[in-house]
């Protein structure tokens, strides 16, 4: 990948340029889809970009005992983090990507949960830190099966970078993988049956407690940034290479679209579950799961 | 699998909240906003000490007095509407409008006191007492 590449997909497509409005559309979209579930009108079109424009207006109230500067610094890498995600993102798989950008995509991915739960416990509050440990237990828990998955698919495909991944033909391992996936999006995108460090009716809003202002408007950018590389990502995997690149383009947006309402309508018609039971239901997949893709691996050394 | 037969029949029969600034309709007997009504107040001051919440002021100066509201602090209790003998007071029977300056529901009213009607002379023994100028003549 060349410089001129690696910036047009940073800041262009599917970067920068579509990646934050996509935000803000996914947003809105899961809004309006578990509203609409709900009976209920829900927020008009492009609510959450006016709620962004909105925080930046505000002012932050001082907080006593709190370093002001890493409180900003923590969103400010979080949305950096994702933008790079979503700038890894292989949705054209012709143009770009490198050997070992799958390692970088998940690192990329892991920031923003990291940097929520240290915004935590800097914040000094009872329910930030709460929030923050409960986010912790919820990475350890989720991760087994999502890296797992997805190693799982990149030793099936003997590789580890996106590009080859994108572009190699779908095998039944792959959808295993990405069903796994699947599984720890809710999770990771702290949505109902797993939306415990943001429990409102119990802790407020968890880590995100003491912030306000521009800081929040960025971490609500963040948010909607890791929507977009995790289902991004699923997309990207489950989409059969095309002969055209603005086929694989609208297929992967329109799987993309469907995830989201596969989501939202998850978190609509779930409750939130206790954090033992979400340690133990992520466990026993991840048991379930590493039997199968460790197996798999195997059989495709055997073959090889 | 119940919860998804119960979405799709939300999502079948349709929204059921409105967007702003269409309202439902109000209950009858809807405790909203209190209304004061100068040309009736005597300035008895009861609404005040009836105010548990603070929400009504009253100040008298002289010939006239200041009646205060600021619904930022009401319950909406109705014990004001309650204890006024002049009906001076009644609730709004719809929700209060939505603002977005401090105060700017507040309402304020001097009141030039009523001057009390003249004493009637002792009326001579044997005869009934007509007692005109009461409260409910002066409505």
């Amino acid at each position: 990948m060349n410089l001129l590449t690696a910036l047009a997909r940073f800041l262009i497509f599917p970067g920068l340029l579509f990646a934050v409005p996509a935000a803000w559309l996914v947003l809105w979209l899961e809004r309006k889809t578990v509203a609409l579930l709900q009976q209920r009108i829900g927020p008009p079109f492009g609510q959450p970009f006016f709620d962004f424009v909105k925080l930046l207006g505000k002012s932050t109230p001082p907080r006593a005992g709190v370093n002001g500067t890493l409180m900003r610094a923590w969103p400010l890498i979080a949305v950096s983090a994702s933008l790079g995600a979503v700038g890894l993102l292989p949705v054209l798989p012709s143009r770009g990507g490198f050997q070992g950008d799958l390692i970088l995509l998940l690192a990329l991915m892991e920031l923003p949960a990291i940097c929520l739960i240290i915004a935590g416990f800097s914040s000094r509050s009872l329910f930030g830190e709460i929030g923050s440990a409960r986010e912790a237990v919820l990475l350890i828990s989720y991760n087994l099966v999502f890296l797992m998955a997805v190693v799982s698919i990149a030793v099936s495909q003997h590789s580890f970078r996106l590009e080859s991944l994108a572009t190699a033909p779908i095998t039944a391992w792959r959808y295993l993988g990405l069903v796994a996936i699947l599984v720890c999006l809710p999770a990771k995108l702290h949505v109902n049956p797993f939306s415990l460090p943001n429990a409102e009716q119990e802790i407020y809003s968890g880590p995100m407690t003491e912030y306000a202002g521009f800081e929040l408007a960025l971490w609500q950018l963040s948010h909607g940034l890791e929507w977009i590389a995790g289902v991004g990502l699923v997309a990207t995997l489950a989409v059969p290479p095309s002969a055209y690149a603005w086929i694989d383009v609208i297929s992967v947006l329109f799987l993309g679209f469907m995830l989201v309402l596969v989501v939202s309508l998850i978190a609509a018609a779930t409750a939130r579950l206790a954090i033992d039971t979400t340690v133990r239901f992520y466990w026993q997949c991840t048991l379930v799961f590493a039997v199968a893709a460790i197996s798999s691996a195997l059989l495709m050394r055997l073959r090889s | 699998m119940k919860i998804l037969s119960l979405l799709w029949n939300n999502l079948r029969r349709g929204v059921a909240t409105l967007r702003y600034p269409a309202a439902p309709p109000m209950t009858s007997g809807y405790r909203g906003l209190v209304r004061f009504d100068p040309t009736l107040c005597t300035g008895c001051a009861v609404c005040r000490f009836r105010c548990t919440a603070r929400a009504i002021t009253f100040k008298a100066a002289g010939k006239e007095f200041t009646w205060a509201y600021n619904p930022a602090q009401c319950t909406f209790c109705g014990r004001c509407v309650d204890g006024c003998k002049d009906h001076a007071l009644s609730q709004d029977p719809n929700s209060p409008p939505s603002y977005v300056t401090a105060g700017s529901l507040s309402t304020s009213y001097t009141v030039k006191r009523k001057t009390p009607p003249p004493k009637s002379p002792p009326a001579p023994a044997g005869t009934s007492t007509q007692t005109g100028d009461t409260h409910e003549s002066r409505q």
